[in-house]
């Protein structure tokens, strides 16, 4: 300890978030997040590939059903065989990236909130935002969906008479982050509860993402409004992929169509946000009352 | 035992300062009658817990001070305000010159927090991998990250496990690491909830030496809290104990003592197995010619009771042991407890 702390560059660590823009920070720290992953895999290669090689399986059954039905009826209702694989392609896709952007207990973010390990997240020098999108980047580890997700987005694509252009792939784009952010905003609405209910609420937010996993591969077509309404709002089924893969493939013309999930999505996360930030200002004001590491870092 | 008898110093020298501090808990309370669950279910009965009342504290800059106090005293809850995770319910809370919630990203860059029970460490990585993770997030500059990995690999000796799983380390190398990681950024100050818990003497001899070290040859400020007084006196030069949510002494190891009693103890071997009568003192145990007694050298002189000692019989040998912190604490405990 030779070095006198006075003359280290404390200043210089004070601020991270104002010396670097927040996009660059948010890049190097997935950079950082996917050497750990990286790290993680190539530590016990052979567990890795059974670990990723299974996670590939469960998501290629988890769509097996919708794409045999199809297969057996040439079709469910509107949706030709190559649209179903192409909503199931993109359903995937989703959850791929859920996984994949958001592992950690990140997207079960009652758990980290019912654990009392926000306190984890608080201590770190920069906005919980930053800190909640980067952390839970496991690229290596939690991708097996998204290789299956685009895998098929692809083999549709590549069958459908839809003119793919320039256009078309932004607004597909636009819908899958939308589509993950009306999921992330789901789980964290109802995450939320942990700030108030720890250990009742601890496990909500895998069974509101859950809810919509076992249901985002079924065409909501045919459902009276009320229903339908219901699906597209107070629990956003239709938002994961039935309603954004409507608009891509043209089943449904209206002009604003596509537009539908970025709109609820933004609707859905402004909501979310006002919700967590007022469990937030309880968990300022109440802490954690409980405390576990299960699932933390590790 | 309301004593404060550190003075109040300029602002700028002030690290920590608490000033009236209140935070109050509400806890639900459950009954085991079915009854009472399916009432509570409609009007939940909410008890009001006091974690802090009326705190008053200032740490100087540099100081060492350790914070003591029964189980529920609200030493943890002090902690947390302090490390920005909790907000008091009235009064001021500033550390650095800052408040801890409401310029938390700027002041947790500044400050190095530990909880014995917690872990910032990846328990699937190498330590290796937690340091590197540290440096990103908290954006040290590579040079004096390295640095002080080199010196924190060298001083707490976490060289030989460096590279080793997390998982995979003793309770004492985990900490040993924690440390390191905590001091990674260079804080200025240290907060440290319980840091020596279940560590055997060894890791918790390396730990307390390596704290004092820390504090001497880098002036920064710690915050120390622990159940093990022995351990906090061999810390710290001054000790502020907590009672039910209240400061009750703040003060030097040495006025505590003199505060509540000094007593001491005095074991006298003697050629006789009947053991002497001694004015002012209270014999606790005897056999076989060797005799304990404990007094109050407040009140009596060890040599008057030698000369007692010497005119009843001869004596062949004498020990005089100052009472353990521990039982100094459990004895202001006990008194805290009286109704």
């Amino acid at each position: 300890m030779a070095d006198n702390l006075a003359d280290t560059t404390i200043i210089e660590s004070a601020a991270p978030a104002r010396r670097t823009g927040m996009l660059w920070r948010i890049l190097r720290l997935w950079r950082m997040y996917a050497a750990l992953d990286l790290a993680f895999i190539a530590a016990d290669l052979k567990l890795a590939c059974i670990y990723v090689f299974s996670d590939a399986i469960t998501s290629i059954a988890l769509v097996t059903g919708m794409l045999l039905l199809a297969e057996r009826f040439a079709g469910i209702g509107p949706w030709s065989q190559i649209q179903i694989i192409f909503m199931l392609g993109y359903a995937t896709t989703v959850s791929g990236l859920l996984n994949t952007f958001f592992g950690y207990n990140v997207l079960m973010i009652s758990r980290r909130i019912g654990r009392g390990q926000l306190d984890h997240t608080l201590i770190q020098p920069q906005p919980m935002l930053v800190s909640l999108l980067t952390e839970g980047f496991v690229p290596f580890s939690g991708s097996a969906n998204l290789l299956c997700g685009i895998g098929l987005l692809i083999w549709a694509m590549a069958g459908l008479a839809l003119p793919i252009t320039t256009g078309w792939i932004v607004l597909l784009l636009i819908n899958i982050f939308a589509s993950v952010a009306s999921v992330l905003a789901f789980s964290f609405l109802w995450g939320s509860l942990a700030f108030w209910a720890p250990r009742a609420a601890e496990e909500i937010s895998s069974s509101a993402t859950q809810l919509l996993d076992q249901l985002k591969s079924f065409p909501l077509d045919g459902l009276s409004p009320v229903l339908l309404g219901g699906l597209m709002t107070v629990v956003p089924v239709g938002m994961v992929a039935w309603s954004p893969c409507r608009a891509l493939l043209g089943i449904d013309a209206a002009p604003y169509a596509g537009w539908i999930t970025p709109f609820v999505a933004l609707l859905l996360s402004l909501f979310t946000i006002l919700i967590f930030r007022k469990g937030m200002h309880n968990y300022e004001r109440t802490g954690s009352q409980r405390y576990s590491n299960l699932g933390h870092r590790g | 035992m309301n004593a404060l008898d550190h003075n109040a110093t300029a602002t700028s020298d002030i690290a920590v300062e608490l000033v009236d501090v209140y935070k109050t808990f509400r806890q639900k309370q459950r009954s085991e009658r079915l009854l009472d669950t399916l009432s509570s279910m409609l009007r939940p009965k909410v008890r009001e817990v006091r974690a802090l009342r009326g705190v008053n504290l200032q740490i100087r800059r540099g100081e060492v001070v350790a914070y003591a106090g029964p189980n529920g005293a609200g030493k943890s809850t002090t902690v947390k305000l302090l490390s920005g995770l909790l907000s008091p319910d009235s009064g001021s809370v500033r550390s650095l010159g800052m408040d801890p919630v409401r310029e938390r990203a700027r002041y947790v860059s500044r400050i190095g927090v530990v909880f014995g029970q917690r872990t910032e460490l990846w328990i699937d990585h190498p330590v290796a991998a937690s340091f590197e993770w540290k440096r990103v997030v908290w954006d040290i500059p590579r040079q004096r990250y390295e640095h002080m990995k080199g010196l924190m690999q060298e001083v707490l000796g976490l060289g030989d496990f460096f590279n080793s799983l997390t998982r995979e380390l003793s309770l004492g190398q985990k900490m040993r690491a924690e440390l390191g990681l905590a001091l990674l950024h260079e804080p200025e100050i240290l907060f440290l909830d319980e840091p020596t818990l279940g560590l055997d003497v060894l890791a918790k001899r390396m730990i307390l030496d390596f704290i004092k070290h820390l504090n001497q040859t880098q002036q920064v400020t710690i915050m120390v809290t622990s159940h093990d007084m022995a351990e906090l006196e061999q810390l710290a030069g001054r000790i502020v104990m907590i009672d039910q949510g209240a400061i009750a002494f703040d003060g030097s190891f040495v006025r505590l003592r003199q505060d509540v009693t000094d007593q001491r103890q005095l074991v006298l071997e003697t050629a006789e197995t009947v053991p002497p009568v001694l004015h002012g003192a209270t014999l606790v145990k005897s056999e076989i010619g060797r005799h304990e007694y404990v007094f109050d050298a407040a009140q009596t002189r060890i040599a008057t009771l030698l000369e007692q000692a010497a005119s009843q019989t001869q004596i062949l040998d004498v020990e005089t042991h100052r009472a353990p912190i521990d039982e100094v604490i459990a004895d202001i405990y006990r008194a805290w407890r009286k109704p």
